[in-house]
């Protein structure tokens, strides 16, 4: 393999920008924080969701420990509800990885919807930017990605996601001034995160895949707050879906991401061919499989990583949250295919 | 007066097309006329489910439509359910079910219990956010044949082995069956389920398969 002669943040800035680059990045946009670096810090899993010292280092020494190359804040999904309102259950006492959950919502209807307007200095929101300005610091050459659900799956951490399914038909009235409300924090929050430092940003609207959303309600309910957001922040920006994505993968690069980010469940030679050199493609790599399941082997590791760059990803970059309790050797190995394997360009990204 | 095959197009249709209305004014009718309440349950709203189960395999239904589907669905069991003797409803199987730990998400594991209710199980709703344990627990209490866990993230996904591991040590026999985004087939054999259902969308037409076939049982 040749030298790499960048460092991680030009090589994930350079990725975004489209400018040729050394070999390919192994990032992501979503959690990544592993429990190799939490044990060598010293900490437990509960405790690096609620300080800001916490969640830097564990963000900075999980990337170092495996050569990714950027961090990744936060790592769980319940800050914005939290600061809403809701209590969290933390499972401090559990022996398993548990990521917090907001086990009862306050408000049971739409007409409840009241978005604080100073919600960057509720609950454990403050901690971001404080995490983001240890990162700069500590660790300057790593990028720093930042993210926000979309309003749609936000909606599902602040109310009971079958009111709004059933609404979109029943109360859809309701239903657009709710996403309208929590499209207004997603922008308040994306901002204030870049303007402490964040160098990317990751719009993770994943519960709108066609396993759960017709095309037609992404591209009438879905599509138009995917813009107004990604309009709202700077570049780079990221557009993610979980689930089944193939069916509404051109309006996905039709939103203004610099990149669209995917799961295993899409259909990758497919999108690259509908999408062309459009936009970059991330994501497709099995969380899971890949780096944690017992059984796999780092040779099917890298066999899977291999296929994914021959697919045409832009970038290896797991398809959703990376899970903490990865295996050392597999993880090590995905990367190190990233750095060998990804030496030729992919499709938007030539190579220096 | 409408016939009885006319009533169990109106219960069908009103599943269909989720007008809840519609079942509950069929469902009271077909009580009035004396029919059967297990035949208006399985041959009119399980029926409809079944067409529904179809639609969103074709990609004309997805989940909110199937949801509302269920509602409608569900205010004809209300009425017809009480009307069906023990003896009839075949009863004989017991559930439990729940989300588990460190997943608040119900969706999937409602369809899915959804597809119980109407089977005429005793369904032991554990709710979300389920410690390992109490499916174990419950399991051992009601001596329930199957056990149905849902997850929807890989983080929580794990914990369902430790839960098979637990339940078929004390119990090999019970029937195992997984559920949620993260669950593929490979990883149901891989944790020792007897069945899987990877969304709440393929909960729903896999449950609407199971419908399928106890309503050709019952026929015979």
């Amino acid at each position: 393999m040749a030298p790499l002669t960048l460092t991680p943040k030009e090589r994930v800035m350079r990725t975004f920008r489209r400018e040729p680059i050394d070999t390919m990045a192994f990032f992501s946009g979503m959690g990544m924080v592993v429990m190799p670096a939490i044990r060598k810090l010293g900490y437990r899993f509960s405790q690096v969701h609620k300080d800001a010292e916490k969640m830097a280092r564990s963000a900075i020494e999980s990337s170092r420990m495996f050569g990714f190359d950027s961090v990744v804040i936060p790592f769980d999904m319940t800050m914005e509800s939290e600061a809403i309102g809701n209590t969290i259950s933390l499972y401090e006492n559990s022996k398993d990885i548990l990521y917090p959950t907001i086990p009862q919502k306050m408000w049971l209807t739409m007409d409840q919807v009241n978005i604080p307007s100073n919600i960057m200095e509720l609950g454990r929101l403050p901690l971001l930017p404080k995490a983001i300005g240890i990162i700069k610091k500590e660790a300057p050459e790593l990028p720093i990605g930042v993210w926000q659900l979309g309003p749609f799956t936000q909606a599902g951490q602040v109310l009971e996601l079958d009111i709004l399914l059933k609404g979109v038909f029943k109360e859809k009235a309701k239903v657009e001034a709710t996403l309208d409300k929590l499209t207004e924090m997603c922008i308040t929050i994306g901002q204030a995160l870049q303007a402490a430092g964040a160098d990317y940003i990751t719009l993770r609207e994943m519960g709108t895949g066609t396993d759960l959303l017709s095309p037609r309600t992404w591209k009438d309910v879905i599509q138009p707050r995917m813009r107004k957001i990604l309009a709202s922040w700077k570049s780079p920006k990221v557009l993610h879906i979980c689930g089944a994505t193939d069916m509404i993968i051109e309006m996905m690069a039709d939103c203004g991401a610099d990149a669209v980010s995917v799961d295993i469940k899409n259909n990758l030679l497919e999108t690259r061919k509908k999408l062309g050199d459009r936009v970059p493609i991330f994501g497709n790599f099995d969380v899971f499989a890949l780096p944690c399941k017992e059984e796999t082997t780092v040779e099917q590791a890298v066999a899977a990583i291999k296929k994914n760059i021959d697919g045409g990803v832009d970038a290896v970059w797991p398809g959703c949250d990376l899970w903490p309790d990865i295996k050392e050797a597999n993880m090590r190995a995905i990367v190190q295919t990233a750095r060998e394997y990804g030496s030729k360009p992919s499709a938007c990204v030539g190579r220096l | 007066m409408a016939t009885k095959e006319e009533l169990l197009q109106l219960l069908k249709d009103g599943v269909i097309n989720y007008n809840e209305e519609q079942v509950k004014e069929a469902s009271n009718t077909w009580l009035e006329d004396k029919h059967t309440a297990l035949e208006g349950i399985m041959d009119g709203l399980a029926a409809g489910m079944e067409v529904v189960g179809e639609l969103y395999e074709k990609h004309e239904y997805f989940v909110p439509e199937v949801l509302m589907c269920a509602d409608a669905l569900y205010a004809g069991l209300a009425i017809l359910r009480p009307h069906v003797p023990k003896s009839d409803s075949g009863a004989v199987a017991q559930v439990v079910i729940g989300s588990i730990q460190g997943d608040v998400h119900d969706i999937g594991k409602n369809l899915v219990k959804m597809m119980f209710d109407v089977a005429g199980w005793q369904v032991h709703d554990l709710g979300r956010d389920v410690p390992l344990e109490s499916f174990v627990e419950t399991q051992l209490r009601t001596d329930a044949e199957v056990v149905a866990i849902s997850a929807m993230m890989t983080t929580t996904m794990l914990g369902m082995k430790k839960i098979i591991k637990m339940i078929k040590e004390k119990n090999p026999n019970v029937g195992i069956m997984l559920g949620g985004a993260p669950v593929t087939k490979d990883v149901a054999n891989l944790f020792g389920a007897d069945g899987y259902a990877e969304s709440a969308g393929n909960a729903v037409s896999e449950g609407i398969k199971m419908i399928a076939r106890l309503r050709e049982m019952q026929k015979k």
